[in-house]
């Protein structure tokens, strides 16, 4: 059985469905991609497994029903992350990042010292340190999302779910997010679910990748496997025509690099 | 969770509160003197307790109250415009206090009448918004709007019957808000109520915080937004409530004393939300002092706290405009 399974997932607005009947796993350990065209259903897909919205379809994690979890032990088991964070008031970087520990507290309770200094190391691994006492507004989107991204490593789930964590980054940053939820997957027991925009952070850094289109499943794909003719036949359909290549950087590392035709 | 400035700012807030109350204690029609009243003069002992202390700590608590209530509505509506108002209480405590004066005699009866009409229209607002499964604060915005609309028409229609003379007078009276009239006597249920919902408002800052963030987001991060936000609302509506009955409705120190204690801190710590009460305290004491004291008949509070508050805001934008 697999850590994470989806089964039947079928979403909407206002009783439109725009994710019909998807059905897909996750491994233990798994970077899993969505990709997609705009439109596509990305978002309501991770919506509804997160439970924001209401579904038809089941969740399945370790087992567990998150369907049937109470809000409190969902927001332990998984985290959310969205395209952009709510925050619209005056409020400390370091005080974004403690909210990532609400499930583990008491209605009454303050963050302890301990989680304090675990805020802070979180802040220092996405190379936000010495922002702590920063106003959270203040900060540019792609700091807000490292900011949110650190808030979330704290909640210590076991389902990531990202929506289009990379967007509002810079070059460099786009790598550094990817990088840190590959060395946050290396500990067993965990999984994302991550929305991505760019292709090639899809087909470098993901171990499967799930194509969605107007609302359904076109196909997966896992990039250190498949060949490339294969995968071309099913990024085609979102993208056009396409074509695929690996490239040896001067390190020696082999990468996948799409081009438009 | 203070900063160092914050507790400054809190030490300063409690002093001015403190002096203004003790001005208060000695301003009004009836001359009171340390003296006579150290030497146990009973006239002057019986003004001091039954109508200055509590007229004082009415001033006090209830500013304090609305500055705070003001501080949760603008945060948890994430709308900076955020008020009372926004849900329908202070139409609802009108519209009970216009019914109170025209149908009952009582002693008493108007605060009661009023707190029926605040509570009334709070529970019709926070049950029509609970009809929108979605639970979306949005909807009690709209839900708080309609119930202001249809207390206003309620209070119009009652103003028509009322007698010009005197009725009409006192419900003009009574919503422009004033501390007169307050004695030991009738306040007793309503500050306690008032306290309570206080005390129970500042130990949940944290998660008042996380309601101001999305919907979806604050549900993830484990908040039970629905009714979370239903409590946490309801309770500092209901100190609102308690203080409104009393006074009648006092404008403006709900708006301005959190954002004054936003300009002042920065930030949006419990240590700000103490700022905000202190600072409503300190507005509405020093307007009720201004309105026994400036014309020979009492003037509606409501006029002072409009006076000096808006300079005093006014000040604040031109100080944080300037810093940038």
């Amino acid at each position: 059985m697999s850590f994470f399974t989806a089964t039947n997932i079928s979403a909407g607005y206002d009783g439109k469905p725009i994710v019909e009947r998807l059905s897909f796993f996750v491994d233990d350990g798994c970077l899993f991609g969505i990709l997609g065209a705009n439109g596509s259903g990305k978002t309501t897909l991770l919506k509804a497994v997160c439970g924001i919205l209401p579904h038809a379809g089941s969740c399945v994690l370790e087992g567990e029903m998150l369907e049937k979890m109470s809000p409190r032990k969902l927001s332990r088991c998984c985290s959310y992350i969205p395209q952009r964070s709510g925050i619209s008031i005056d409020i400390s970087v370091l005080d974004v990042v403690l909210m990532g520990f609400n499930p583990w507290l008491g209605l009454l309770e303050h963050p302890s010292a301990a989680m304090k200094e675990e805020g802070h190391r979180a802040l220092g691994l996405v190379g936000l340190e010495g922002k702590e006492e920063n106003n959270y507004l203040t900060l540019s989107e792609g700091q807000k999302q490292l900011c949110i991204l650190a808030r979330t490593l704290c909640g210590k789930a076991k389902l990531l779910l990202l929506d289009e964590p990379e967007s509002a980054l810079d070059f460099r940053f786009r790598f550094r997010m990817l990088e840190i939820l590959q060395i946050w997957l290396s500990d067993s027991g965990k999984a994302a679910l991550v929305t991505l925009h760019d292709p090639y952070l899809a087909l470098n850094y993901c171990d499967r990748l799930l194509l969605l289109s107007e609302g359904k499943i076109l196909g997966t794909i896992c990039p250190k496997t498949d060949s490339l003719d294969q995968m071309e036949k099913l990024l085609d359909q979102i993208y056009g025509k396409i074509s695929l290549s690996r490239l040896t950087d001067r390190s020696g590392r082999e990468h996948i690099v799409m081009l438009k035709e | 969770m203070f900063t160092v400035k914050t507790k400054t700012l809190c030490v300063m807030g409690i002093i001015l509160l403190a002096a203004l109350a003790a001005v208060s204690l000695f301003v009004g029609k009836y001359p009171l003197s340390i003296k006579e009243l150290l030497s146990g003069n009973e006239l002057q002992r019986r003004v001091f307790w039954t109508l200055r202390a509590s007229r004082t700590y009415v001033g006090a608590i209830g500013g304090f109250a609305l500055g705070t209530a003001g501080f949760v509505y603008q945060t948890v509506f994430r709308n900076p415009l955020a008020a009372p108002d926004v849900i329908g209480v202070s139409s609802g405590a009108s519209a009970g206090a216009a019914a109170g004066i025209l149908f009952l005699s009582e002693a008493g009866a108007v605060t009661v009448s009023s707190f029926a009409g605040a509570l009334l229209a709070v529970v019709v607002v926070l049950g029509l918004s609970a009809l929108d499964r979605s639970g979306k604060s949005n909807t009690i915005v709209l839900a708080g709007i309609a119930v202001h609309a249809l207390a206003q028409t309620i209070l119009m229609c009652l103003k028509l019957t009322a007698d010009p003379e005197r009725q009409l007078a006192s419900i003009e009276y009574w919503i422009m808000g004033s501390l007169n009239g307050i004695n030991s006597y009738s306040i007793g249920g309503n500050i306690l109520l008032c306290l309570l919902c206080l005390g129970i408002l500042f130990p949940l800052h944290r998660q008042i915080i996380l309601l101001s963030g999305e919907e979806g987001e604050s549900r993830m991060l484990g908040v039970n937004v629905g009714s979370l936000r239903l409590f946490v609302l309801l309770t500092a509506t209901l100190a609102v409530s308690s203080v409104v009955s009393l006074t009648g409705l006092i404008s403006f120190i709900g708006l301005l004393a959190p954002h004054g204690a936003r300009l002042l801190t920065k930030d949006n710590r419990q240590g700000t939300m103490l700022l905000s009460g202190l600072l409503g305290g300190s507005l509405l004491i020093g307007a009720d002092i201004l309105a026994r004291s400036v014309a020979a008949s009492e003037l509606p509070v409501s006029i002072f706290t409009s006076l000096l508050g808006a300079p005093f805001l006014i000040l604040l934008i031109y100080r944080s405009a300037k810093k940038l």
